[in-house]
């Protein structure tokens, strides 16, 4: 889309293409002649809603895209938002302080955790947490979850809470004699150590005495509570869940980090792990792996093994040779006659094709949206120019003559002038070039000022979108 | 789950050309450096594939892509096949031989050969001598896969003849590139696939005729809006044949014998609108071309067949049966099915 905006502002012809496995397509953007990228968007990839990976999976995929997500938060995310506060503590509890919200609650209570409660000082230690994790993650949160939502709940509509896609989920036993159980807790022992700077012990890869490290840790019982707040809404996008009192929360969290801060170790920082999926020894898919299987026994849904699992959470484009091939082809027939100029509409080519079908598909590409006002009209390629040092009263003067009633104007993504703040009253007598180079920090060219955006509202009060400005004004 | 595994297992040995599946696993080397086309066609057809032998004869810009898509993809082997040497010519569109190997002694096939093997030390290429109109039976069974191009429609249909008589199942393909025009044959003879659909695999079955067969039925009998391309190229290979010339050993100076062909071939198919069915205008770039190839038209014909080959190679996936039109000039690319429909 950048590149697309990029285009669009320099009037430069944009040759769009791409493939995944068998398919291909190729899409020309033509200044003047074509639409721009931008203006018909893809069906937006389908990403399962949040609390279906957090709270209701039903297949393999959510499991894994939440195991990964586990992962970049427990051994990356929160490690480096650690070592941000260890680095400068005063500034970054101002800036939880500012945002004051839900989310830096949660992030606060997470950096603590690490520095405090669950803070590693021996290999022993990550067995600890990782056990603990697994209780959490496989058992106590399934039991609140069914505590909450019990198996024959009713929805405000009457129906089934757990009608399909959303299936029950039962809590794991922990057994050390279960393999599975097992490497779950070596391989978050392992990376847990790593994060700390721990050193793994020998006796670590045998089985037998791994696990009765394991089975030492005490597990503590587990009481599901009464109005824990559960997200169920599909739509939603955080799963904080803000309260009343999440600026006091936040001071205390920040009084009780410091405090943690001074008893530690001095230049203590932690070692962030980046996900690395092709690493057979890093133990790395071993965890996720971990995760995304016991997560998929709690809900009954199949397991996979972990060349799989590194297939789907590695997140990989397939990619051949022979498509690839195709789109160039196709691509450089349509630069030819860029090139040679001159050409309509009709003669360019957009194509799609799947050649696992086989399937050829090819369309002329479509024109521009082209709006209309009084005798003139205009697409998204259309530049108004003026030629002058003006002031933003001037210029809005200048669009009120073409019968535009424009109530705010922007450089960039800087908003200049809006007729709704009582502030910006002050700028309408400033030079245009001069308000953008205060507001917007540009640095402008010698005599073009970037494009002005308007928005603006025609003869009868409907919105309008103009072109953009460019003032010359030297 | 294992029964089904058992049974896609048995049907898949079925499908497709039935090559030898012993139960050797793919080598980590090979693992690691197919990762990404496995994630598209899976482990079994990449197996497939590496046991998988390929004949191409007649080394164009077309081909030149498609050999190099098949040996990418991880083909056991692939026998090419041209003693013509290389020429200034050749140069414009197959971008395996470079300039310094004009007139250098060696053959087309030679050259083609040394600069594919550094596409993938795991696939073995070599160069085969001698005439493949000569060659027996014998021959082409070492093969899964034959390509022709770069020959008479008399040599072409007689090499598939070859191939249609063995008792192994054999994918037969034709390909030309002339202008920035190209055409594509598929023979694949009574062929099983597994076919995807959106909950499960099915198997399917297609009838594939011989390419003497397609080109023999009559044109009325032709669907009306057939690529005018099919037609331009019959009267072309008429030409050629006619005239002993070599494939695309035309000039503009042959429009009016061509013109002349193209009535005699019409009226002989009761076809009274000739200029409707075959363009003048066609003719004339096509033959204006002769061997000329336009390279991103090579690059698209070689994609779209390289996937065809792939294809019939794994049993996955629907094959394109049994012609393929590109044209520059209408930026159009379109399946033909050019075949008697069954009986009943």
């Amino acid at each position: 889309m950048y590149i697309d905006s990029r285009c669009l502002y320099f009037q430069k012809p944009l040759l769009e293409s791409g493939t995944l496995g068998a398919k291909c397509n190729t899409q020309m953007v033509i200044p003047h002649l074509t639409e721009n990228y931008g203006a018909s968007r893809d069906p937006p990839e389908k990403q399962a809603p949040m609390c279906t990976v957090h709270s209701f999976p039903h297949n393999i995929d959510h499991c894994l895209t939440w195991a990964r997500s586990e992962f970049e938060g427990l051994l990356e995310k929160t490690p480096t938002e650690v070592n941000t506060f260890l680095s400068n503590p005063s500034a970054y509890a101002a800036a939880m302080r500012n945002a004051g919200d839900a989310q830096a609650r949660d992030q606060l209570e997470r950096v603590l955790e690490c520095l405090d409660k669950d803070r590693c000082e021996t290999f022993q230690d990550c067995i600890t947490w990782a056990r603990l994790k697994f209780e959490d993650y496989f058992s106590n949160r399934v039991k609140q979850l069914t505590f909450t939502f019990p198996e024959d709940s009713i929805t405000s509509s009457g129906a089934p809470f757990w009608s399909a896609p959303k299936r029950f989920p039962r809590p794991l036993q922990f057994a050390s004699s279960d393999p599975s159980h097992l490497n779950f807790i070596l391989a978050g022992s392992i990376l847990r150590a790593d994060v700390f700077g721990i050193p793994i012990p020998d006796w670590a890869k045998n089985p037998k005495k791994f696990a009765a490290a394991v089975d030492k840790v005490l597990v503590p019982e587990f009481q599901p509570k009464q109005g824990v707040k559960i997200v169920t809404d599909e739509k939603a996008t955080s799963l904080s869940t803000a309260s009343i009192d999440d600026t006091a929360m936040i001071e205390n969290l920040i009084a009780r980090l410091e405090d943690c801060a001074k008893k530690l170790p001095p230049g203590f920082r932690m070692k962030p792990i980046q996900f690395e999926k092709d690493d057979d020894t890093n133990y790395h898919m071993d965890f996720i792996a971990g995760l995304a299987n016991m997560r998929a026994r709690n809900y009954s849904i199949p397991e996979v093994d972990k060349l799989k699992a590194k297939f789907i959470a590695g997140r990989i484009i397939p990619a051949i040779a022979t498509s690839t091939a195709m789109a160039t082809g196709l691509v450089c027939l349509e630069l030819y006659k860029i090139l040679a100029g001159g050409h309509k509409l009709e003669d360019y080519r957009n194509t799609f094709a799947n050649l696992a079908l086989p399937l050829f598909s090819m369309a002329e590409p479509v024109p521009p949206k082209t709006i209309k006002h009084r005798d003139m009209s205009w697409t998204v390629w259309d530049r108004w120019t003026i030629h002058g040092n003006i002031t933003l009263r001037e210029l809005l003067e200048w669009l009120k003559q073409k019968g535009l009633h424009a109530y705010s104007i922007s450089c960039g993504t800087s908003l200049l002038y809006n007729s709704m703040f009582p502030r910006h009253k002050d700028r309408l007598d400033k030079y245009s070039v001069d308000v953008a180079k205060e507001v917007a920090k540009v640095t402008c060219p010698r005599t073009v000022a970037p494009g002005r955006r308007g928005g603006a509202e025609d003869d009868e009060d409907n919105d309008i979108d103009i072109p953009l400005v460019s003032i010359y004004f030297r | 789950m294992e029964h089904d595994d058992c049974k896609n297992n048995i049907v898949h040995r079925l499908s497709g050309l039935r090559i030898d599946m012993d139960e050797e696993e793919l080598t980590a080397q090979e693992t690691a450096l197919y990762d990404r086309q496995i994630r598209v066609w899976g482990v079994d057809a990449q197996k497939r594939l590496s046991r998988a032998h390929v004949l191409i004869s007649g080394l164009s810009g077309a081909t030149a892509e498609l050999c190099k898509n098949i040996v990418l993809a991880g083909v056991g082997s692939l026998t090419l096949v041209d003693p013509r040497p290389v020429t200034e010519d050749a140069c414009n569109a197959n971008f395996l031989i470079l300039p310094e190997n004009i007139n250098g002694g060696r053959s087309l096939a030679d050259v083609c050969c040394e600069s594919l093997k550094d596409f993938n030390p795991m696939v073995r290429v070599s160069a085969e001598k001698g005439d493949l109109m000569q060659s027996d039976g014998e021959f082409f069974n070492k093969f899964d896969v034959v390509v022709i191009s770069c020959c008479s429609s008399k040599a072409k249909k007689l090499i598939n003849e070859k191939c249609r008589k063995r008792s192994r199942r054999m994918a037969f393909y034709t390909v030309e590139c002339r202008d920035s025009c190209g055409e594509i044959f598929v023979d694949l003879q009574n062929y099983t696939y597994m076919q995807k659909s959106s909950d499960d695999t099915a198997e399917c079955q297609l009838d594939f005729p011989s390419l003497e067969e397609a080109i023999s039925i009559p044109w009325m009998d032709l669907p009306r809006k057939v690529s005018k391309l099919f037609f331009a190229m019959r009267v072309l290979d008429m030409f050629e044949s006619s005239k002993e010339r070599n494939p695309g050993e035309t000039s503009i100076s042959d429009l009016p014998e061509i013109l002349k062909l193209r009535e005699e071939m019409c009226n002989a198919q009761s076809v009274k609108d000739y200029d409707s069915l075959v363009p003048q205008s066609l003719l004339e770039r096509l033959l204006a071309a002769g061997t000329k190839e336009h390279p991103p038209v090579c690059a698209i014909l070689g994609g779209i067949l390289g996937q065809e080959v792939i294809k019939a190679i794994s049993g996955k996936g629907g094959p394109l049966k049994n012609f393929f039109y590109f044209d520059a000039a209408d930026g159009k690319g379109v399946i033909e099915d050019i075949s008697k429909p069954h009986a009943g």
